[in-house]
């Protein structure tokens, strides 16, 4: 690839035939098979599936945190080999550090690389503002609800302006509604940051509501099993989106095919 | 009945605390009237003794060298049970190596040895200082490296998906998550010390509490005893306190106004 296309490609992500061996005491399990998946830049993608299809081991590969045993994952043209300043993680749990403050916790990934300043600090502001928490810059994570503390995380894996955010079943722990509105709240945000999203759930209508595209993986070891266009037009509410037709139908053919 | 009828639960405690003491200390007069002051000094006659004791000056000598001991020995068992600890959370080679020398110290009863220190080290401060240090560094190589090692694997994750080095992951990550565990360790050594101290006086020693008590039983001035064992209480528990005092300061500036009370730390 070359370094002019790297520009265009900001954001992309091509997934070549990736699979992923792991050693186990019983022999080698197969945990990937042949991924093959192109994401455009500023797309939305969830990844579904049966419990221990590889959905998370998928994402961590992308998040090069786990590398692939054979294929390759390649993001704006360049093959990742570990983690990358250009992408932005956000786990099933908050992960918030109990002893720092809401801002310091964001401010960590400009700590951790050695760039805090004025303009880090901004940063962090704007994207608490961003996620309605600009209030609670000084408050311990102990303090904050659930909800609000997987706010804090969104707002730490967006605050470097990654080109892409993984995210690992981010609204998995919490409550139904708390999720809807975290949902919401996710899509303005996407809208705003314009960064690739790749979402692992195992929330079909959760991932119908948030994508444009949708990775279906078979049950171990995880295969693609199709990638569905999702055709709901944005922006998108809970009322639009249950008042189509089109959701429903998507539902029941991911709940059948994931049977 | 939950404690919320005419006296809450916090002040019916505080008054059993006085009225049991109160018992006790008439169970220690009753049982000092039936028996010789020499075997059993009365309550009020400890009280007189350490007053006249205290007041005249002459307990300070002994009570300022017997902290100083604690203090070096706390400080010396703790600044190498932090370091050694953190070598074996951070090198697995380091751990293989020292943990076999760990165990077999810990088995070696450290007083059993306060003997040959003094043969070594003379009567000074020496071997109480290395008493105390030898038992204080156990609870805190442990307590730091269960500290260290504690943090969990997403937290470990966020780190490596930031790309933080080793550096940075043990001070921005694993210090931090290991100070409760440090501070219990702290609390811990520091009443060791205190043993550890007072047991090695008593081998060899002219001076401090421990030689005080040895002394008093020479000459059979038990009074004098019961005063060195008060002046060595009200001793731990104001370490105990500083220990405290400094740990919510610490605590407050980690956590915030709202931290959650009680220790999160690894107890011994």
């Amino acid at each position: 690839m070359s370094a002019s296309k790297q520009t265009v490609e900001r954001g992309r992500i091509e997934i070549r035939q990736a699979s992923k061996v792991y050693d186990s005491a019983a022999g080698d399990i197969l945990a990937l098979d042949s991924i093959e998946l192109d994401i455009e830049p500023g797309e939305f993608v969830s990844i579904v599936g049966p419990s221990g299809c590889g959905k998370s081991t998928l994402l961590r590969c992308i998040g090069g945190l786990l590398s692939l045993s054979s294929g390759e994952i390649v993001i704006g043209g360049k093959t990742v080999t570990e983690p990358d300043p250009r992408i932005g993680y956000v786990f099933q749990k908050a992960v918030l550090l109990p002893w720092r403050t809401i801002e310091e916790n964001v401010l960590l990934p400009f700590e951790i690389n050695g760039t805090v300043d004025d303009t880090a600090r901004e940063k962090v502001y704007s994207v608490l503002k961003m996620v309605g928490l600009e209030d609670y810059l000084h408050h311990h994570p102990n303090e904050l609800s659930g909800g609000m503390q997987q706010r804090v995380s969104v707002a730490r894996g967006l605050v470097m302006q990654p080109e892409i955010l993984l995210m690992d079943e981010p609204f998995g722990a919490l409550d139904a509604q708390t999720r809807d509105t975290m949902n919401v709240e996710l899509l303005r945000i996407w809208a705003e940051a314009g960064t690739t999203i790749v979402f692992v759930t195992h929330d079909i209508g959760e991932a119908l509501f948030l994508s444009d595209r949708v990775l279906m993986l078979t049950a171990r070891p995880g295969r693609v099993r199709d990638v569905l266009d999702v055709p709901m037009p944005r922006p998108r509410s809970f009322e639009k989106v249950e008042g189509d037709e089109r959701f429903w139908q998507l539902r029941q053919v991911i709940r059948e095919a994931l049977a | 009945m939950n404690g919320k009828g005419w006296l809450s639960e916090k002040w019916l405690g505080r008054i059993l605390v006085v009225v049991s003491a109160v018992l006790l200390l008439l169970l220690w007069h009753f049982l000092a009237a039936q028996t010789s002051s020499l075997i059993l000094p009365s309550p009020w006659a400890v009280a007189t003794r350490l007053v006249e004791f205290v007041g005249s000056g002459r307990a300070w000598p002994h009570i300022w060298l017997t902290t100083q001991e604690i203090l070096a020995g706390f400080a010396v068992g703790s600044i190498l049970g932090i370091g050694i600890g953190v070598l074996a959370a951070e090198v697995s080679i380091a751990r293989r190596v020292i943990m076999p020398y760990v165990i077999i110290t810990q088995a070696l009863p450290k007083f059993a040895l306060a003997p040959i220190l003094v043969i070594w080290f003379g009567f000074g401060m020496g071997p109480k200082v290395v008493i105390a240090a030898l038992i204080a560094f156990f609870p805190l190589m442990e307590n730091t490296y269960l500290g260290l090692t504690s943090t969990s694997s997403d937290q470990l994750e966020l780190f490596k998906a930031l790309r933080a080095s080793r550096r940075t992951t043990l001070f921005k990550l694993k210090f931090p998550h290991a100070i409760p565990a440090i501070f219990s360790g702290l609390r811990v050594a520091l009443m060791l010390s205190l043993v550890g101290a007072v047991v090695a006086e008593y081998v060899g020693a002219n001076k401090g509490l421990g030689a005080l008590i040895i002394v008093s039983q020479g000459t059979l001035d038990t009074e004098l005893m019961f005063v060195a064992f008060v002046l060595l209480t009200a001793l731990g528990v104001t370490l105990d306190k500083c220990h405290e005092l400094i740990y919510g300061l610490v605590e407050k500036r980690l956590y915030g106004k709202r931290s959650k009370s009680g220790s999160t730390g690894v107890s011994v």
